[in-house]
């Protein structure tokens, strides 16, 4: 390594680093528990009034402290220590860590407020959104009158309906209102900084989107200080104005967004950027970090980072860098490293090149022809087929209306035909409630469907099941198995992985012997990359992590030699870093085991990623049709659905001229209601293009003239007399001119 | 089909059943009462050739009917309330049961009541104070109560208060020579004999509504939702009633209705000890007379009782509990 600026960078002396005007400044502030281990370290770091500052970290970083930190509500017996000072618009700073019990509870969500992870766990369950919202009030002594209106208004300014909001109880919205409504909550009392930890982590990716929209408009209009708290790093960055890398219990990296994406000087952060998955970047260039942070009770000496950083020297082994400015001119761009320099050289950014790369070659040329074979392999009976699937559930209600009403009928699936092939791989995505893991689960045979049939190599799966099938239903079953998304709860806590396993060797493999199993139970877990195998099998599940759970779901499916493996939205729990390896070994899998896949996601870059590395196609689902199904590439390239285009956009990338770009092309931002879906095309409350023929007409899955896959959407059809009719009220000609309303 | 349609049509059956099942057992059972009553009429001099007739006129069962004759007369009898004779007592067993079932009804909602409301005090305060010495003292004495059964208290009580300090009555739920009025002198004499039973029957709830609601109290302490009422500056009286309470007791509710019918089976014992003339004491009384109408009738109104708590449960938690009320939807 050779020498380069870090010496004299590091000389720098530890500034706060400048910002105009401060809202916060924090100095020397840390968290310990039990007197010795520390959660928060010796933070500084100065908040800029009117900012949004992104803060990205790892799950067990500290970055939720950091978030307490700031209400001064470290959870007991965490003490918090330093000096937290907080600049009102006008008077006097307020020392925050000085404050009275009643100082500080006035100060709490009046100054300023914060905004949980789960809104579900944030709202008391028995008790009215609008109960929330009074009690707020009158606790702080506010009309509750006045309260209410601007509550009204907070509400409407997030695309809720504020009556029936107020009026509901927390499980009767969905989880994006409830998010929607917490943040209204979070405001009622007019603050100045909004901390905001993890607020959109448990939705899907389009709301999320959707919501961080909404809060840029709102950090607007109420002149708001945000902090925003998050593990996903493409996601803040479309926010925010800095943004700041916490990394093992410190700040490893502060500056402004753009120097940030795109000029990072931290090791750590250049890894982070790199092993996102990212629609735009070439997708062999997605690498996972190795390693996992630091407890913190085993906080390396030198550099927190020095275990897991490919650059480390022996200064890293020995001196822990301050976060000091990377380049002299700038001090608004910190970081703690000893080679910023050496770090920009050795770890390119791949999403850098990625944007040239794309428009000359496609990096997945050679599959397409695969791609379009396979799409037109009708000849051959499919490995499963679906023909105009209905799925319709009746929904439980309360007691006066059971005895009234007629029963509500949610319809989950309608009219899906949908053909699989041997070894074939199939994306389910869309937005939840969208009814992809009903269609997943109807296709393998897990749920029966209302309407219409679905065979298995030309058998009738429910016809098998009633006894009259030429294929035993009990055969059937064990071809089509099924990942769950959260795998703990689908291993049995109180038997060892081995047990697990043999459980289902025992039934594909009845006669074989104890060693037998065991062996080949063994040469499985070591393919899967879980060895020392021995050892993995005595182990009982709650010993394992999540990957490593995941894998063993995976195991003990294709131990059963199946045909077709449904995964549940299965990557969702691992954490980003572990994703594609994941992927990566479901795809070896599938050829080496010859089985489909059918996977469920709502997240584009994932199933583009499995869709692009594994031949197969997407299927986009609205309120329980396909909308449009197609290659990955295609759908990414050239989306034709304008929903299609909804979920591209909803897709965090790190290119900078892109983020922060405008509005949702939506609409409106909640899922129409199921029981009730639309009349005509299913989308056109919602779709930015729809006009008046949308209303009436139900659009078809029609081939796509100049591209493969097909699509339901009166715009592939040049000649329908959608071309004729008004735009909806506000609809527009042309989807690049929508900027919202 | 619809769920509560479902429950409800369940009720009529279920007492369908146990009512066959009485049937089942005082008419066929071998050397059942049947058998007895013949020859407790022949001893008393009844000519043979009328016991028969005596048997129909007082159970209304014809022994000479074919069977499913005499199925349906009964049937027919215990859908009017027609529940026999009693052949101890000597009386129509609706009457010994319209006369005992108040006195259980009032023990067991009394001693229930008391001791979940005691049992959730002394819950909620042990998980508020979680880990103090209240805390371990009190949770160990739960245990205790939990271990020990009722009617230990119950021979304790009466042996100690009853016979030795002769504080209160060791027997009945009125004092001789009482009338029932609304006067001051008979609703003391009622408390004061029911006091023992009600307190012997509290004392050993107490233990296991206490844990109970220490451990929903400690759950609902660390959810998320009081942690965020607590920055939003509630007062602290808001959050231990609306908050904490609330949601640590109301899933405690359907426990309680189930348990109110199941205390009722166990005043058998209860009565019994504090010879108190409730449906217990008569049921006990019924079995050593081989008192079969008694015995199934006191069964009859027990296993009802049970039947229909269970189904007010049902009913009413999803309007008591408002997360109940709606399916989850969420993924689909
Ligand atoms: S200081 Fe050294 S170990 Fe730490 S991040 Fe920089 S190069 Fe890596
Ligand atoms: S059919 Fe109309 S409403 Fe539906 S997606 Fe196409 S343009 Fe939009």
């Amino acid at each position: 390594m050779a020498t380069d600026s870090s010496s004299s960078v590091s000389d720098h002396v530890v500034s706060r680093g400048t910002v105009e005007d401060p809202i916060f400044e924090i100095t020397d502030t840390s968290v310990t528990y039990d007197g010795e281990t520390r959660v928060l370290e010796d933070v500084n770091v100065s908040i800029d009034r009117h900012e949004i500052l992104g803060i990205v970290g790892e799950s067990g970083s500290g970055k939720s402290m950091f978030a307490s930190a700031l209400l001064d509500a470290i959870p007991d017996p965490g003490v918090l220590t330093g000096d937290i000072r907080y600049h009102p618009p006008d008077g006097p700073p307020v020392d925050l860590l000085g404050l009275t019990d009643e100082e500080l509870r006035q100060f709490r969500w009046e100054e300023v407020s914060m905004v949980f992870q789960g809104a579900m766990s944030s709202f008391n369950p028995t008790m009215k959104i609008g109960a929330h919202f009074e009690e707020t009030l009158k606790a702080h002594d506010k009309r509750v009158s006045e309260g209410l209106e601007f509550a009204r208004e907070l509400l409407e300014n997030l695309y809720l309906e504020p009556e029936r909001v107020l009026d509901s109880y927390p499980h009767e919205l969905s989880g994006g209102m409830q998010q929607r409504a917490l943040i209204a909550l979070s405001m009622v009392l007019d603050p100045e900084v909004l901390v905001m930890d993890e607020p959109t982590a448990a939705l899907d990716l389009l709301m999320q989107r959707s919501i961080l929209t909404l809060l840029d408009r709102l950090q607007r209009k109420y002149d708001l200080t945000i902090v925003f708290i998050t593990h996903d790093l493409p996601l803040v960055a479309s926010l925010a104005d800095r943004m700041a890398i916490i990394y093992a219990f410190q700040f490893a990296e502060i500056g402004p967004r753009d120097e940030i994406i795109g000029n990072a000087a931290h090791p750590y952060t250049r890894a982070l950027l790199n092993a996102t998955p990212n629609v735009d970047a070439p997708l062999d260039e997605m690498q996972p970090i190795e390693g996992e942070g630091p407890a913190p009770v085993s906080v390396p000496s030198g550099c927190r980072f020095e275990p897991r950083c490919p650059l480390a020297t022996e200064e890293c082994r020995t001196t822990d860098p301050p976060l000091a400015a990377v380049d002299r001119d700038r001090t608004t761009h910190r970081s703690a490293c000893h080679h910023p320099a050496t770090a920009r050289e050795e770890i390119q950014l791949n999403f850098d090149e990625a944007n040239d790369e794309l428009e000359s070659a496609s990096p997945v040329e050679p599959s397409e022809p695969a791609v379009e074979t396979r799409a037109e392999q009708t000849s051959e009976t499919p490995l499963l087929s679906l023909d105009d699937v209905a799925v319709h559930f009746t929904e439980e209600q309360g007691l006066t209306e059971r005895f009234t009403k007629d029963p509500t009928v949610v319809r989950a699936v309608d009219g899906v035909s949908l053909d699989i092939h041997e070894q074939d791989l199939v994306c389910l995505l869309g937005e939840s409630g969208c009814g992809k893991t009903t269609l997943g689960k109807t296709l393998i045979g897990l749920q029966r469907p209302t309407d219409g049939s679905i065979e298995y190599r030309g058998q009738d799966i429910w016809e098998a099941k009633d006894g009259d099938g030429e294929i035993p239903y009990d055969e059937i079953r064990s071809a089509l198995q099924i990942i769950h998304q959260d795998p703990g709860s689908a291993l049995n806590p109180n038997r060892r992985i081995a047990d697990i396993l043999s459980e289902s060797l025992r039934h594909t493999h009845p006669n074989i012997g104890r060693n037998e199993r065991r062996r080949r139970m063994h040469s499985l877990l070591e393919r899967i990359g879980m060895a020392p195998a021995e050892e993995f099998l005595d182990r009982y599940p709650h010993q394992l992590s999540g990957g490593e759970k995941q894998r063993v779901a995976l195991a003990r499916a294709l131990l059963m030699n199946p045909d077709a493996i449904l995964a549940d939205e299965a990557i969702s729990a691992v954490d980003v870093s572990l994703r594609i390896e994941i992927m990566d070994l479901m795809l070896e899998l599938q050829s080496e085991f010859e089985t489909s896949f059918l996977f469920v996601s709502h997240d584009l870059s994932n199933a583009r990623y499995f869709a692009e590395h594994g031949d197969g196609r997407i299927a986009v689902m609205y309120l329980g049709e396909i909308v449009e199904i197609g290659s990955a590439e295609r759908l990414i390239h050239d989306p034709r659905h304008p929903y299609t285009e909804v979920l591209r956009w909803a897709t965090p990338d790190l290119e900078l001229d892109s983020m922060g770009a405008g509005d949702p092309p939506l609409r409106e931002v909640d899922v129409p209601d199921p029981i009730d879906p639309p009349s005509g095309c299913r989308f056109h409350t919602r779709c930015p293009v729809a006009r008046e023929a949308c209303r009436e007409q139900h659009p078809d899955l029609r081939r796509i003239d100049d591209g493969d896959g097909r699509v339901a959407c009166f715009r592939e059809d040049p000649n329908h007399e959608y071309w004729d009719s008004e735009p909806v009220d506000g609809a527009v000609e042309q989807p690049e001119e929508f900027t919202g309303n | 089909m619809n769920y509560y349609l479902k429950r409800t049509a369940q009720i009529p059956l279920t007492i369908l059943a146990v009512a066959t099942l009485t049937f089942g057992l005082i008419r066929l059972l071998p050397g059942g009462p049947f058998t007895q009553l013949r020859l407790e009429l022949l001893q008393q001099g009844v000519p043979a050739e009328q016991v028969d007739a005596r048997i129909e006129a007082l159970q209304n069962i014809r022994p000479d009917a074919p069977l499913w004759q005499q199925y349906l007369d009964y049937m027919v009898g215990v859908a009017q309330l027609d529940l026999g004779q009693s052949i101890s007592l000597n009386e129509p067993v609706i009457d010994v049961l319209a006369r005992s079932l108040p006195w259980t009804v009032f023990l067991v909602v009394t001693s229930t009541i008391l001791m979940f409301v005691i049992g959730v005090v002394i819950g909620a305060l042990q998980a508020y104070w979680e880990g103090s010495r209240f805390d371990r003292i009190t949770s160990g004495g739960s245990i205790f109560l939990l271990s020990v059964p009722y009617y230990i208290f119950a021979v304790i009580f009466l042996f100690f208060l009853a016979f030795q300090l002769q504080l209160f009555p060791t027997g009945n739920a009125v004092a001789r020579g009482v009338d029932a009025s609304l006067s001051l002198a008979y609703f003391s004499s009622v408390l004061h004999h029911a006091t023992l039973p009600i307190l012997a029957f509290t004392i050993s709830g107490i233990g296991s509504t206490a844990l109970n609601m220490r451990g929903n109290g400690i759950q609902v302490l660390g959810e998320e939702y009081v942690e965020v009422a607590r920055l939003r500056g509630l007062s602290n009286n808001r959050i231990a009633t609306r908050y904490v309470a609330r949601n640590a007791i109301l899933p405690m509710y359907t426990g309680l209705l189930l348990l109110i019918g199941f205390r009722l089976g166990g005043t058998v014992v209860l009565e019994e000890i504090f010879s108190y003339p409730g449906l217990g004491y008569y049921m006990i009384q019924a079995v050593n007379a081989n008192d079969y109408p008694l015995m199934m009738g006191c069964f009859l109104v027990i296993t009802v009782t049970l039947v229909v708590g269970v189904y007010i449960a049902d009913l009413t938690y999803g309007l008591i509990d408002p997360r109940i009320s709606a399916g989850d939807s969420d993924e689909y």
